[in-house]
């Protein structure tokens, strides 16, 4: 009995708090770089063998090689050593063999990346996100209220006592709604998306090698594997029947994006001959600008030059290219565009 | 007939209430529901369907008047010059051991390289690419020697304390590739006679060597740690090339401050931060000041022992201000400093501190730590969470 009580009040004594000052809680509780803080901290902490535990000795460091052991080894290893494979499908969460995670290397959907830290992705958040925050900014003197808008969708005006709960009408001109412009904070400010390559050839009407060809100059300047579409509806102007395979797509996002892009505006715009500029109408009133390149442009990213022998003469496809960005109207796209160093030309329209 | 808006206007002020009777339909829209583009309407609109006592709620409630009379002080603008970042930054340990990791898996992953897509049989560039894949076992240049296809493919990791992801190895390997030679160096053959040397006349021992009948001579990548950052010049450009780089003069007081000046006659902020660099340091700095407005703001008050000690002012008209020379040097009482920010970029130049215009001794290109160091408590508090981390 009294070995039973020994026992709970020792156990008990573990979860009591230590008898100490609410100064000396809250100091601790307060993350400071001094040692003395650190020193503090470590010492409230819970006494662990992992805290313990000391790393490899020298010697078995020097000794650790893998390779040199599979070499040595004569016998064969049974496959469960080496191979695994994971479950093919999904069997719930109370099955023994759970599937990885995407990102896990073992998982059948590993895709490896990111490789590198693009360098305008840095440029971007070290430099132009800030600037552009300065530009969109709108000041408001204070004692001036803000220009109110009429309503969007407009009400029913007149006598008539239908006109009480009838649906709102849309705005004059149209039915179809602009999307709602946000101010710009350094909460959101616009971002490049996605980037979609796209290519289509009449060639490949007549020879299937045409697409091929166009799907792997895609290939290699986007580093994305093209996927192709076919034609929803015959037309017999173009010489077209649906179900043809006639044009491909590559979508860009994260590292690729931004590789694609920098080699775009550093490497093809400038080699361009007698090129004005993007034009200042592109734009989907969205916040996504598209461009268009031709074949002779094309043939002037790197990955294409290379080999440029290797494609078959007049088959290196021009392409159109569409920049998503987080933006929703035009002006603020082009505005991060040219922050990004793209040149428009023409009318601006919004 | 058309009645027109004249007579409207006459029945809705004269007679009684108006109707789609009396009027036609859009007449009667515009009399009773006035423009709500003017802001003061608006409320008036909202206020009266609601009940009289309930008071128009301003976002931005006006300013009070002020009983006593309004105190001046010194305006002034001070253009935060920066030079961007020039190149990326060094990664950390976890970021070049991770991309190593996950360019080897992409070895793994990734179907085989396609030789003849690249190289035509039997060309120099062929032959080349055959000797040098045989060094480096995969077409990848900057992950060491891996053969991912082989039989140590599954030993992708590499030890601690291999350097193959540091940026001084990608950059030697690249750099040997672009000469001709394997990114390692090779083993030398030979047999015990020869002990392990390669015999000249022996064709067949021969046959995995190569003498360096020319040396290709390729250009090596300009150092990232510059001259300047090893003498520590704080005048330079070209120091800590991954950082940026703030503009700060030592003024007459003796105190490290952005270059500041008063905004003469009719000026906005945008022109006298411009005129300020051009007066400060010369016409040979290529700058851009981002925006109209402000960045941020700073004010100081004149005090002595806690009271405030207003100072008169003699304002003389600026040689580049054409509005400020209107009105003669006047005098007036200012009861301390307000400094508004504006941001400026710099792409080429220098500043040539002999051009002064304003008595500033010397002047600094900073980081933001050494902004911290140089400037006071008070001014650090306004200014630092315009600086940007990098």
């Amino acid at each position: 009995m009294a070995l039973l009580q020994e026992v709970t009040s020792s156990f008990l004594r573990r979860f009591r708090a230590p008898p100490a000052s609410l100064h000396r809680i809250w100091a601790s509780q307060c993350r400071h770089a001094s040692t003395e803080a650190v020193a503090q901290e470590t010492d409230e902490l819970e006494v662990s063998s992992f805290l313990q535990a000391e790393g490899p000795t020298q010697q078995a460091i020097e000794r650790f090689d893998p390779a040199g052991v599979a070499k040595r080894r004569n016998r064969r290893l049974p496959p469960s050593r080496y191979q695994f494979r994971s479950p093919r499908y999904y069997r719930g969460p109370l099955h023994p063999h759970q599937p990885p995670r995407p990102s896990e290397p073992s998982s059948r959907e590993f895709a490896p990346g990111p490789f590198s830290l693009p360098r305008l992705e840095q440029t971007y958040h070290d430099t132009l996100a800030s600037d552009y925050m300065v530009l969109a900014y709108a000041h408001l003197p204070p004692g001036q209220t803000a220009f109110k808008k009429g309503d969007r969708l407009r009400r029913w005006e007149g006598d008539s006592p239908y006109f009480k709960n009838r649906p709102l009408r849309g705005p004059r001109g149209g039915d179809t709604l602009r999307l709602l412009r946000k101010p710009v904070t350094f909460r959101n400010v616009p971002q490049l998306q996605r980037v979609t390559v796209h290519t289509m050839s009449s060639d490949a009407i007549n020879s299937g090698a045409a697409l091929h060809v166009s799907g792997m100059v895609l290939q290699a300047i986007t580093n994305v594997r093209a996927e192709a579409h076919e034609v929803k509806k015959s037309v017999a102007g173009f010489g077209v029947r649906a179900g043809m395979y006639l044009s491909l797509t590559c979508e860009l996002k994260g590292e690729d994006m931004y590789h694609f892009l920098s080699k775009l505006v550093d490497v093809v715009m400038p080699k361009m001959k007698d090129w004005p500029g993007v034009k200042g109408s592109s734009g989907d009133f969205s916040g996504n600008i598209a461009l268009g390149l031709k074949a002779d442009e094309v043939a002037l990213f790197p990955e294409v030059e290379v080999n440029y022998d290797m494609y078959p003469p007049k088959l290196i496809p021009g392409c159109h290219i569409t920049i998503h960005t987080t933006a929703t109207t035009d002006q603020d796209a082009r505005l991060l565009l040219t922050q990004i160093g793209i040149p428009f030309f023409g009318k601006l329209v919004n | 007939m058309n009645a027109g808006q004249k007579s409207a206007r006459r029945i809705a002020a004269g007679n009684g209430p108006i109707s789609r009777d009396t009027v036609c339909v859009s007449c009667l829209h515009r009399l009773t529901h006035p423009s709500r583009r003017n802001a003061s309407t608006g409320t008036a609109l909202a206020e009266s369907p609601s009940s009289p006592t309930q008071q128009p709620r301003h976002p931005n409630p006006p300013v009070t008047t002020a009983k006593a009379p309004r105190k001046a002080y010194q305006l002034l603008a001070s253009p935060v010059l920066s030079r961007p970042p020039l190149l990326t930054r060094d990664l950390t340990s976890f970021e070049k051991a991770y991309y190593l990791y996950q360019k080897r898996l992409n070895e793994r992953l990734a179907l085989p390289f396609t030789r003849y897509f690249y190289y035509k049989k039997g060309t120099p560039g062929d032959a080349e690419w055959k000797r040098k894949i045989k060094v480096r076992k995969t077409p990848a240049r900057d992950i060491g020697v891996y053969a991912a296809y082989g039989d140590e493919g599954w030993n992708d990791e590499v030890l601690v304390g291999d350097r193959t992801a540091e940026r001084e190895s990608v950059v030697e390997a690249l750099l040997r590739d672009a000469e001709g030679k394997g990114i390692v160096d090779e083993e030398v053959v030979g047999d015990k006679d020869t002990e392990g040397l390669v015999v000249a006349g022996d064709a067949k021992v021969g046959e995995g060597q190569r003498r360096d009948l020319t040396k290709v001579e390729v250009e090596r990548p300009v150092e990232r740690v510059t001259e300047a950052d090893r003498a520590n010049n704080m005048r330079s450009l070209s120091r800590k090339m991954d950082r940026t780089l703030y503009l700060l003069v030592k003024n007459r007081e003796g105190r490290w401050r952005f270059p500041q000046d008063r905004v003469h006659g009719r000026e906005n902020l945008h022109q006298a931060a411009e005129r300020i660099l051009v007066q400060g340091f010369g016409i040979d700095m290529n700058t851009w000041i981002v925006g109209n407005h402000p960045i941020g703001h700073h004010q100081m008050n004149y005090t002595s022992g806690g009271a405030p000690a207003p100072r008169l002012a003699k304002i003389s008209p600026n040689r580049l201000v054409s509005t400020s020379r209107d009105r003669p040097e006047y005098e007036q009482e200012e009861y301390g400093e307000k400094v508004f920010f504006m941001k400026g970029r710099m792409m080429t130049g220098q500043a040539d501190i002999g051009k002064n215009e304003y008595g500033d001794s010397e002047f600094r290109w900073l980081v933001k730590e050494e902004v911290e160091e140089a400037v006071t408590g008070g001014y650090w508090k306004s200014v630092k969470d315009m600086l940007a981390e990098r």
